[in-house]
């Protein structure tokens, strides 16, 4: 292998009439100023008698074969091409015509494994390596799978281990692809990863979908549990927010979360919750004023008070004088509705029922908290729950510095999947202003962000620029790519192979190493919940159904269209079911059509028996 | 729009005119060539390709070797230019290493004349480089390991001309060594079917050449085997013939040295079955080594200014007209 052409200090081509180049690989240079480190960007062959028009003319297969016979083989002719960058830049151009070898592991193994396995998170595997992985220290070897065409295979590749410590100056990691890329998955091998450092972890999970306790059927033999260390909690059923423990701005936010709040309804809030409010006082309070607001004057309910049938009553319309004398005038009647239809939706869907210290006290045994419920509730909740550990976090830091008592909380993630939907570009959002501020100050109180979104061109620009730490899946929509491009380090002939990408193939463009690796995720040690085909679900279902009622009607076969009635009243009377004679018969039909009962004609009509 | 000099559209009409009278008699749709050819200059026959175990037979007699030859001159006029030669001996085994050599020529550092008027001279010393190179070049190939059968590309008259010893030492090795040696020429520039016409239908005037007689004449897969005494006639002492190699209507030309003449119609097949159907009928490995002994404009440019003084380079060698650039 050779230098060839024109070079510059960055880049140059390598030729080679023996060895293919592979794309990502590393190779040193000898050149006059030392050995160099480059890698290859782009690979090309090329045979310039094959497509063959040598001058012009269009050369057939029976020439060539001919050729062969005659022992010239044109193939024998094809050359390798290689674009090469090397890895920092040199003092002067590479020399044309330097030798160009195979590194040997030591000189590249700071490059590529800077970080001990205990230190970091073991994602995958780096991407064409493995003519080094013999070379490469025990301690690298056999730490995972990947999944490949021929399905699960041993690590044979050098691994990629992204390094936890250095979170503290590149705080947070986005993760990019189209659906189907395998965005989630890698999400998912970052999450175990984390897991198995005991890292105290947030997910935000809208598709239900993080749980980590099947195990797919490949590592049935090597299953790794992870039940000690995650806990989903569902928003409304076993977590939620304590009324008691609001303040004004955390109910705005919370209130604000599913569409922005008016001026006026800001102020109905402001003026109408008290401290230590609870809900029922809260939305009595409202209720009441908006019922003084329908009578429309002092007069009015003057007079409910004075027809007051008895003194309970009465006594409600005079706190309804009250409020409407004291609050009228600030808090216009269709806000003060606004902000109590709000309010009940909120109530209804379970947010006030329950409270968030489980969170907190999971957090704090290092464990990883998966939220789970409806995008729009996440978004109201997580405003809430973020604002408020968050803060925790930094009391407690922030005291630490002054030398002051707090309560102990620790660094944590928060990872979410979708994330555009909690931080979008373009549109305010209070979700967004918790992720922003994390995103901008986290590092400083340990609190750091992993977003995963299949439209980053959708994702908040001022987060996007903080994440230092970039999974790139396949893309396809060139305004996602070209985000991409203008956020990352990746080159162009990187992102040129972004709409091809395997299913699991990543670039990692990370702010620590300073360059792109292309790298595989590795296969996972756990499966998502909702990986069973659709279509095998409605087959299975409608297996179940069938068998279900073969149990209900075997012991009451023979049936005969006379006997419909009967076969319904003993049906309902044993099991409970209620079936109309239409129903049961095209039940039974629909089992003969199957196969599973006979039906044979009488006089009387058909007669449905066992088989 | 360019503007078309109407003069030039009505001379270039004439001339149209004057080259179709010139061939009437031949042309003509009462004249049958194909009778006129079998009767006074040759047989017409049928080749066959050839199988794939008469190849692999080839390939065992240690296949073909193909010589070519390239040169380009850059620099303005007598003495100032350079002129760079290369000539390539390649073998279809691909054990045996091509070989490659070259030779530079420029007048400045020759003694021979003031100023030779005679551009003749200036060929003739080029010509004289160019074959002198490409039998070298042979006999380095053919000596390192003898093939089945040596290609030159072109006429065999020309190295007898221009490099006689060599060349006779080359045939003396080839028979010797039981290796075919063969030209195979794409532009024929003979005149052997044409002057054989002439004797007989005295109206024909100028030279008539045989490839404008057998232009689209010849099927595909055809040659037309030339008579020994006309072969004779020419007194070359190398026998030949005109074969169309594939579809396009241009002939090529294949001589062999007469001890060989018998092998003459193999040879043919051979060159058949390593054409491309749909090529200029050039058999593709001659294009090959044509390609890679090909000494481009580029090229000399570069060698001449990585390795010359630019100084030197400068002041002998780049003419007014390099510089042009309109």
């Amino acid at each position: 292998m050779k230098v060839l052409g024109i070079t510059t200090q960055q880049e140059f081509f390598a030729g080679s009439k023996e060895r293919n180049f592979r794309i990502n690989e590393f190779l040193v240079v000898e050149d006059k100023q030392g050995d160099l480190i480059a890698e290859v960007v782009e690979a090309q062959t090329f045979n310039r008698y094959i497509p063959l028009n040598v001058y012009g003319d269009f050369v057939d297969a029976s020439v060539i074969e001919s050729m062969k016979a005659l022992g010239y083989d044109v193939d024998e002719e094809t050359i390798y091409v290689a674009k090469l960058r090397l890895l920092e830049e040199a003092l002067y151009p590479v020399e044309t015509g330097s030798d160009v070898r195979v590194p040997k592991f030591s000189e590249i193994k700071n490059l590529m494994l800077r970080t001990k396995k205990e230190e970091g998170l073991c994602l995958g595997v780096i991407r064409n390596t493995d003519s080094l992985y013999e070379e490469c220290e025990d301690e690298f070897k056999d730490l995972l799978y990947t999944f490949e065409e021929k399905g699960l295979v041993k690590q044979r590749e050098l691994p990629y281990i992204m390094d936890l410590k250095s979170m503290h100056q590149y705080p947070h990691i986005g993760v990019f692809g189209g659906s189907g890329s395998g965005k989630s998955f890698g999400l998912r091998v970052l999450l175990e990863e984390l897991m198995q450092k005991e890292i105290p972890t947030i997910v935000l999970d809208p598709h239900y979908e993080m749980d980590f306790s099947d195990c797919p059927d490949y590592f049935k033999d090597e299953k790794r549990d992870f039940n000690a260390k995650f806990k989903c909690l569902q928003v409304g059923l076993h977590v939620g927010v304590k009324f008691e423990d609001l303040t004004a701005g955390d109910l705005k936010n919370l209130l604000d979360a599913s569409s922005p709040l008016s001026d006026a309804m800001n102020n109905v809030v402001d003026v109408l919750f008290k401290n230590k409010d609870s809900y029922l006082s809260f939305s009595n309070r409202l209720q009441a004023l908006t019922e003084a607001q329908e009578e429309g004057s002092v007069q009015r309910i003057q007079q409910k008070i004075d027809n007051a049938k008895n003194n309970d009553e009465k006594d409600a319309w005079e706190v309804r004088k009250d409020l409407f004398i004291q609050y009228d005038k600030t808090c216009p009647y269709n806000s003060v509705k606004g902000i109590l239809w709000r309010l009940r939706r909120l109530y209804n869907e379970g947010i006030f029922s329950k409270d968030s210290r489980d969170i907190e006290n999971y957090l704090k045994d290092g464990f990883l908290v998966i939220i789970q419920g409806s995008t729009r509730i996440l978004q109201v909740y997580s405003t809430y729950l973020l604002n408020n550990i968050y803060h925790k976090r930094r009391e407690y830091k922030d005291a630490q510095y002054k030398k002051a008592a707090a309560e102990y909380f620790p660094p944590f993630i928060v990872v979410t999947d979708e994330a555009h939907n909690f931080a979008p570009k373009g549109y305010e959002s209070p979700s967004k202003s918790i992720l922003k501020e994390i995103s901008q100050e986290g590092r400083k109180y340990g609190v750091f962000l992993a977003l995963a979104t299949q439209r980053p061109t959708l994702l908040d620009e001022t987060i996007t620029a903080q994440l230092n730490t970039k999974l790139i899946f396949r893309t396809v929509r060139a305004s996602d790519i070209d985000t991409i491009k203008e956020e990352t380090d990746i080159t162009s002939e990187e992102a040129k192979r972004l709409p091809y990408l395997r299913t699991g193939d990543v670039f990692i463009s990370s702010a620590v190493v300073g360059r792109t690796i292309f790298a595989r995720i590795r296969a996972a040690y756990t499966v998502s919940p909702h990986t069973q085909n659709p279509f095998d679900e409605l087959k299975q279902k409608k297996n179940e159904d069938d068998e279900k009622f073969m149990r209900i009607i075997s012991n009451k076969l023979p049936i005969s269209e006379m006997d419909l009635l009967i076969a319904t009243m003993e049906i309902e009377r044993d099991e409970k079911i209620t079936l109309t004679q239409d129903e049961l018969i095209q039940k039974l039909e629909n089992l003969y059509k199957k196969n599973l009962i006979g039906r044979e004609s009488t006089p009387f009509g058909y007669r449905y028996i066992k088989l | 729009m360019l503007s078309i000099n109407d003069e030039l559209k009505s001379k270039l009409t004439d001339l149209n005119g004057a080259i179709a009278k010139k061939y009437s008699p031949i042309f003509s749709n009462n004249f049958d060539m194909k009778i006129f050819l079998e009767q006074n200059i040759g047989t017409i026959v049928n080749l066959e390709k050839l199988s794939e175990k008469e190849l692999s037979k080839i390939k065992e007699k240690g296949g073909l070797v193909a010589v070519d030859g390239s040169t380009n001159r850059k620099g303005g006029s007598f003495p100032h230019y350079i002129e760079l030669y290369q000539g390539l001996a390649k073998s279809t085994n691909q054990d045996v290493e091509d070989v490659y050599l070259t030779d530079i020529y420029t007048p400045i550092l020759s003694d021979i004349k003031e100023n030779p008027l005679e551009d003749e001279e200036e060929t003739d010393e080029k010509n004289r480089r160019l074959a002198q190179i490409e039998v070298k070049a042979a006999l380095e190939s053919v000596k390192k390991r003898p093939p089945y059968a040596l290609v030159m590309d072109g006429g065999l008259i020309r190295y007898t001309i221009y490099a006689k010893e060599l060349w006779e030492e080359l045939v003396e090795f080839c028979l010797l060594n039981d290796v075919i040696l063969f030209g195979t020429i794409k532009d024929i520039k003979t005149k052997i079917i044409g002057e054989e016409l002439k004797n007989i239908y005295k109206d024909l005037k100028g030279p008539l050449y045989d490839r404008e007689i057998l232009f689209g004449f010849l099927q595909y897969k055809e040659m037309l085997t030339i008579y020994d005494e006309l072969n004779k006639k020419e007194q070359s002492g190398f026998s030949s013939g005109f074969l169309r190699s594939s579809l396009s209507p241009n002939i090529v030309g294949i001589d062999i040295i007469e001890e060989q003449r018998h092998l003459l119609i193999d040879m043919a097949k051979l060159i058949v079955t390593l054409t491309p159907e749909n090529s200029r009928g050039v058999p593709l490995f001659l294009d090959i080594v044509d390609k890679e002994v090909k000494i481009t404009d580029d090229l000399i440019e570069a060698l001449l200014e990585r390795y010359l003084d630019r100084d030197i380079y400068e002041r002998l060698f780049v003419s007014e007209r390099d510089k042009r650039n309109l």
